[in-house]
């Protein structure tokens, strides 16, 4: 109870459990302690630091060294802190003190301490509680509601954030930077939450922003998070031999700025913050009126300071400023500048200065370096006459040099004008003995001033006189013509001087000397140009006591050509020509002059291309025909297109699709080529001309080579006569010979042998008839019977005859005497040989010939066909021969009508008519009517048709008509066609 | 609005009249604030939308309102924007600034200098409403609380920048909406008054 009555005045009265607590603690702990001896700590008091969020905790302690120390969050009574601690003691007053920081601002929530003394293991009675307010007490006025608020730290740090809400208020969440942050709750109304390890923030800050359910409500803090300072290069130098300025380099970026937070620095404890606020500046500076010798830099913000120091003697550091009010007087050739100094002490000054000079018209620049005592003015030689300047100079100290001052500003001058230089003449001869005096344009800086004209004397040496009066020319004219051959009329053919000078307003320039005298052409050998020009070379000469000059031009240039020249000093044995207006494919001549005070004479020359080019046009190309060869011819190249030096010509044969190389003529002289093996047909030519650089495009020619067109017709008319020679020579040994011919081919059909009582007179024709009804004349034993049978065909039509039997069934070729008439009729009576006519007719079948003709035996109808047996062809002869001897009287019957059906034959049938027996018994029925029902017999007759009916001739036994089958009977057409040609040429040669 | 906007603008008489030229400068002064907000925004992380704390005490709108009542309105609210304005930007560069100037000190830049052009204009135009007893609002006594914690400054910079922007918005619309005869009327009397001017 005792402990009761110590803490009447306690404010927290918050919770009764936390007050039973701490009743039972006082009870355990007066018992515990009862008798230890150890004093309670007294007086306890807490002072805060709200920034630095530490706690200062201070007590009346007696005689222990070490106390045990508890903080608790009052509220929530969770302890933050328990530990043993040595505090230190002031041993004035005996008061002991120990310092607690808070992770958290200790704004956020009340924290109760609480102190007891310890010795080794034995403690005394805790102290009376002692209580720092919160924020979040209910009494408390603060309107703040987030801590800490504005708070400055640095990179890489930790900070905790509190949020105490109102009464009744629901936190959403923290935010940090944009970010939610986890959240600790430390008392009903408080809530805390931890960034770690902090990145700059911009000039704003961070913000933490504590967001309440309530959208109406935001409270939040700004964190500046950035660096120390750390200045560099920090150094002082004087201007003014008596103050000093210091500089440094601001270094790295701290993030902080404005008046409050930004970087302040002091120079010897002098504030420079003022002039180095610019952050946009990275250098700084602060003057100090004396030249102290030593210095130190102190660079502070609210995250800590970075001192520099410097130390040097004033002579050491002089770096003068810029000289002031520059000022020059010029001549044509040099100038003096002067200039002014700020400070009287630099007069005593060893001073090295730098004059930096700049021609306007070229931007050249030249640097020259004077020095002195106090330098003021400096003498700038080596300037061109007319020329614009500009001019500016800095200075440094001569001795311990530092550092070059600041420039000056610019000032301008111009020179004075002065007489131009001599011109460098020359001369350009014609082939007539005119030229021009010519001479190059002189430059700005030759001229020396604006040039009002050229002057040119003809001058005779001899004479020392002028051979006329000056000639006077613009200074846009750099040539004068000139007529050798007037010229040596003035002066007596004595050598003349042209004397070229320049003139502006200082006057005139000294002369250029040239002689005019012609010179022999040498032999110009080829020269080859490098990357250097065309390189030359000569031996030198005593006579050129004047130099060299080196003159090259246009070969093919006719008249009045832009020479150019190159002046050398005597001694000179070579040079490389090289020239702006050298054109490629261009041929130059290059000569080498020497320079005398007599004349001018030729050494040597050279011709040579830059670059060689193919020749810009095509030859002119003409091809003809020689006999057998081609000749192709051209003309050459003119020079100036050659563009290259001509190594010589390529032809080319194009044959469709190839373009083959003929020949490769390789002497540029050659004008032509003859190319031979080529036959009937058209060619094309090509020939293109080749330089060090290639072909041209060529010119092709096309070249018809015609056949020989006289001997092809001699040799028709030679074979033609021959042919009719030979034949003329056959035709003639053929009558010589006929009738041998006649024998061998044609011989006389012996005359029947007639019985004596063979009656000679004429009636009718009572001819026994043969046993065959039919002639049939058999040579050899192959005919078949088709053969002997006799068809007879209709005289008056044969179209229709043709159309009756079928198209293939007639001979149409044959002559109409030969088909129907074609036998021999002998006009003689006929003279049986055998007294029997049986016999007779026997014997005239069997000796295959007869005199019988058919010419009756026709009918005006159609033609009758008799149609064999094909199986029975091959058998036809001798049952033929059985059956007309079985049937006896088998004599002509012109009339035949068809026998009467026997029981093997069916009359229904065509096979009926078409009976071999018949056939051949049946004898010749020329006039039969009938007619084939049937298509298919209409075939099989056609099949026959062209064996039947087709007479024999009298001097053959061979049928006029062809057979039936295919292959027999074109070879009867054959024989039969032979067999008429050859009985035609006998009977036309018949006598 | 827009083609209302539109032929203040191009009238019949092919030229602006002075509540259009208001109308446009006030449209544009809300188009440059709207990205001074934006700016603000982004460069702070205010993701959420802050508290709608009005600064600007005005009567309230009301359709019984007559033309010079509207103008007097707008006119008084854009004198305290100004006011405000020129006070959050002053105290902002001196508690937040000093670092290098970006876009956002432009555009803040751009804003506080054509701020007192509508004013201007809108003054003139409540010149015209009322003729020759002319009472303009003033700001002489205003008082600015200006906040001392720096998360509560930006804050309440923040509020200053939506007070502009709203009554840059609505200057646009309420000159847009003005009677053409007043509008006339009040160009009349301008005019007058400036003869008068003259004349002395």
């Amino acid at each position: 109870m005792a402990h009761l009555s110590l803490t009447p005045t306690s404010k927290l009265i918050s919770s009764g459990f936390v007050w039973l607590l701490w009743i039972v603690l006082g009870f355990s702990t007066s018992h515990t302690h009862a008798d230890t001896g150890l004093t309670v700590p007294q007086r306890v008091t807490l002072s805060p630091n709200w920034y630095t969020q530490e706690l200062s905790i201070s007590w009346l302690g007696g005689g222990a060294t070490t106390f045990d120390l508890i903080i608790l969050r009052t509220e929530f009574n969770e302890t933050v802190f328990y530990e043993t601690v040595s505090p230190t003691v002031n041993k004035v007053s005996g008061l002991h003190q120990w310092t607690w920081t808070s992770v958290n601002p200790l704004e956020c929530t009340s924290l109760s301490v609480k102190i007891c003394s310890r010795d080794g293991h034995t403690t005394s009675e805790w102290s009376q509680t002692e209580t720092l307010q919160g924020n979040d007490h209910p009494n408390s006025e603060q309107r703040v509601k987030v801590f800490p608020q504005d708070k400055v730290l640095p990179v890489g740090a930790n900070i905790t954030f509190c949020c105490i809400l109102d009464e009744g208020m629901v936190l959403d969440k923290l935010k940090y930077d944009g970010n939610t942050t986890s959240v600790t709750r430390l008392s009903r109304r408080t809530y805390s939450t931890t960034v770690f390890n902090l990145v700059a923030s911009r000039q704003s800050g961070s913000n933490m922003l504590c967001l309440p359910e309530d959208k109406e409500k935001l409270y939040g803090a700004v964190v500046f998070v950035g660096y120390p300072p750390l200045p560099i290069d920090f150094k002082c130098e004087t201007h003014d031999l008596r103050s000093a300025v210091c500089q440094w380099g601001k270094g790295r970026d701290t993030h902080l700025y404005g008046s409050q937070r930004g970087t302040r620095y002091f120079v010897n404890n002098r504030d420079c913050s003022e002039v180095n606020q610019d952050v946009g500046q990275k250098e700084a500076t602060c003057t100090l009126d004396t030249w102290e010798g030593n210095w130190t830099l102190v660079a502070k913000n609210l995250l800590g300071q970075y001192s520099l120091t410097d130390t040097a003697e004033l002579s050491h550091r002089v770096c003068p400023v810029a000289p002031d009010l520059l000022s020059v007087v010029a001549d044509a050739w040099n100038a003096s500048l002067s200039w002014h100094w700020k400070y009287d002490s630099y007069s005593s000054l060893a001073l090295v200065c730098q004059v930096e000079i700049t021609a306007t018209e070229d931007e050249k620049l030249i640097k020259r370096v004077f020095s002195g005592v106090g330098l003021r003015s400096v003498f700038l030689s080596d300037l061109y006459p007319d020329e614009h300047y500009s001019v500016k100079v800095r200075c440094g100290a001569q001795q311990n040099f530092w550092k070059w001052g600041n420039w000056s500003k610019l000032s301008s001058f111009k020179t004075k004008t002065y007489v131009p230089d001599t011109p460098d003449a020359w001369i350009w001869l014609n082939t007539d003995n005119t030229g021009k005096v010519v001479w190059k344009p002189l430059t700005r800086r030759q001229s020396h001033g604006k040039l009002t004209q050229y002057e040119v004397f003809l001058w005779s040496p001899e004479e020392n006189r002028a051979l006329a009066p000056a000639v006077t020319l613009p200074p846009n004219n750099w040539s004068m013509p000139v007529n050798l051959t007037e010229i040596a009329f003035f002066s007596n053919n004595g050598s003349v001087i042209a004397k070229v000078t320049a003139r502006n307003d200082a006057g005139s320039s000294p002369p250029a000397r040239v002689h005019l005298t012609s010179v022999e052409p040498l032999a110009a050998p080829r020269i080859v140009y490098t990357d250097q020009g065309f390189p030359l070379f000569w031996e030198n000469n005593a006579n050129a006591t004047c130099g060299y000059v080196v003159e090259w031009l246009d070969a093919f240039c006719p008249q009045d050509c832009p020479v150019e020249w190159i002046k050398l000093p005597a001694g000179t044995t070579n040079v490389s020509i090289e020239s702006a207006t050298f054109q490629p494919g261009v041929r130059y001549n290059l000569s080498l002059y020497s320079c005398s005070s007599d004349a001018r004479e030729l050494l040597k020359r050279w011709q040579g291309y830059t670059q060689e080019l193919v020749p810009s046009v095509a030859l002119t190309l003409s091809a003809s025909q020689q006999n057998a060869d081609i000749l192709l011819t051209w003309k050459e190249i003119p020079l100036v297109n050659r563009r290259g030096f001509l190594l010589g010509y390529n032809i080319y044969n194009s044959t469709g699709y190839q373009f083959k190389l003929l020949e490769n003529v390789s002497d540029p002289e050659t004008m032509s080529y003859t190319a031979k093996g080529f036959t009937k047909g058209t060619f094309k030519f090509t020939v293109k001309a080749y330089t060090a650089a290639g072909e041209n495009t060529g010119t092709t020619a096309t070249v018809t080579i015609e056949p020989y067109t006289d001997w092809l017709i001699l040799e028709i008319l030679t074979s033609l006569g021959l042919v009719t020679l030979l034949l003329a020579i056959v035709t003639f040994t053929c009558y010589k010979k006929r009738k041998w011919v006649k024998k061998a081919f044609y011989p006389d059909i012996p005359e029947p042998k007639l019985p004596s009582d063979w009656p000679r007179t004429r009636g009718p024709l009572d001819v026994k008839p043969s046993p065959h009804s039919m002639v049939c004349v058999v040579e050899t034993p192959e005919y078949d019977c088709i053969k002997d049978m006799l068809v007879a065909i209709p005289e008056e039509d044969e179209d229709d005859a043709g159309q009756g039997i079928g198209d293939e069934s007639v001979d149409t070729d044959e002559p109409t005497s030969l088909r129907y008439y074609n036998q021999m009729v002998d006009e003689r009576p006929i003279r049986p040989r055998f007294p029997d006519s049986s016999a007779s007719s026997i014997s005239s079948m069997s000796s295959a010939h007869t005199d019988v003709t058919y010419t009756g035996i026709q009918t005006s109808g159609s033609s009758l066909v008799l149609q064999l047996d094909p199986q029975g062809s091959s058998e036809c002869h001798q049952p033929q021969l059985d059956r007309s001897v079985s049937y006896g009287g088998g004599g002509y019957r012109p009339q035949m009508q068809p026998r009467a059906p026997s029981d093997d034959m069916d009359l229904s049938s065509p096979e009926s008519f078409l009976e071999p027996q018949a056939a051949c018994s049946g004898g010749y029925k020329p006039q039969g009517s009938w007619q084939l029902d049937s298509p298919v017999d209409a075939a099989e007759m056609g099949s026959l048709a062209p064996s039947l009916g087709s007479p024999t001739s009298v001097a053959s036994t061979q049928f006029l008509l062809p057979d039936g089958e295919e292959n027999t009977g074109e070879k009867r057409q054959l024989s039969s066609s032979a067999a008429s040609w050859l009985t035609n040429l006998l009977s036309s040669t018949k006598p | 609005m827009a083609g209302r906007s539109t032929r203040g603008i191009n009238g019949s008489n092919g030229s602006r009249t002075a509540p259009a030229r208001a109308a446009a400068l006030a449209d544009l002064l809300h188009y440059e604030c709207s990205t001074l907000l934006e700016l603000f925004r982004k460069k702070e992380n205010f993701t959420e939308d802050v508290t709608d704390r009005r600064l600007v005490s005005v009567p309230p709108p009301s359709s019984q309102l007559d033309t010079r009542d509207k103008l007097w309105r707008i006119h008084s609210a854009l004198l305290q924007c100004q006011k405000l304005l020129e006070k959050a930007v002053a105290k902002e560069e001196e508690e937040l600034g000093g670092g290098k100037k970006g876009k956002y000190e432009n555009k803040r830049k751009l804003v506080k200098e054509r701020l007192p052009l509508l004013i201007l204009s809108t003054g003139e135009l409540l010149k015209a409403a009322e003729g020759t007893t002319s009472l303009t609002p003033s700001v002489e006594g205003l008082e600015v609380n200006v906040p001392t914690g720096l998360l509560d400054l930006k804050l309440w910079v923040y509020r200053v920048y939506k007070e502009v922007n709203y009554w840059s918005k609505t200057a646009a619309n309420t000159l847009k909406d003005l009677p053409s005869v007043i509008v006339k009327e009040g160009a009349r009397t301008t005019r007058a008054r400036n003869r008068r001017s003259t004349r002395r």
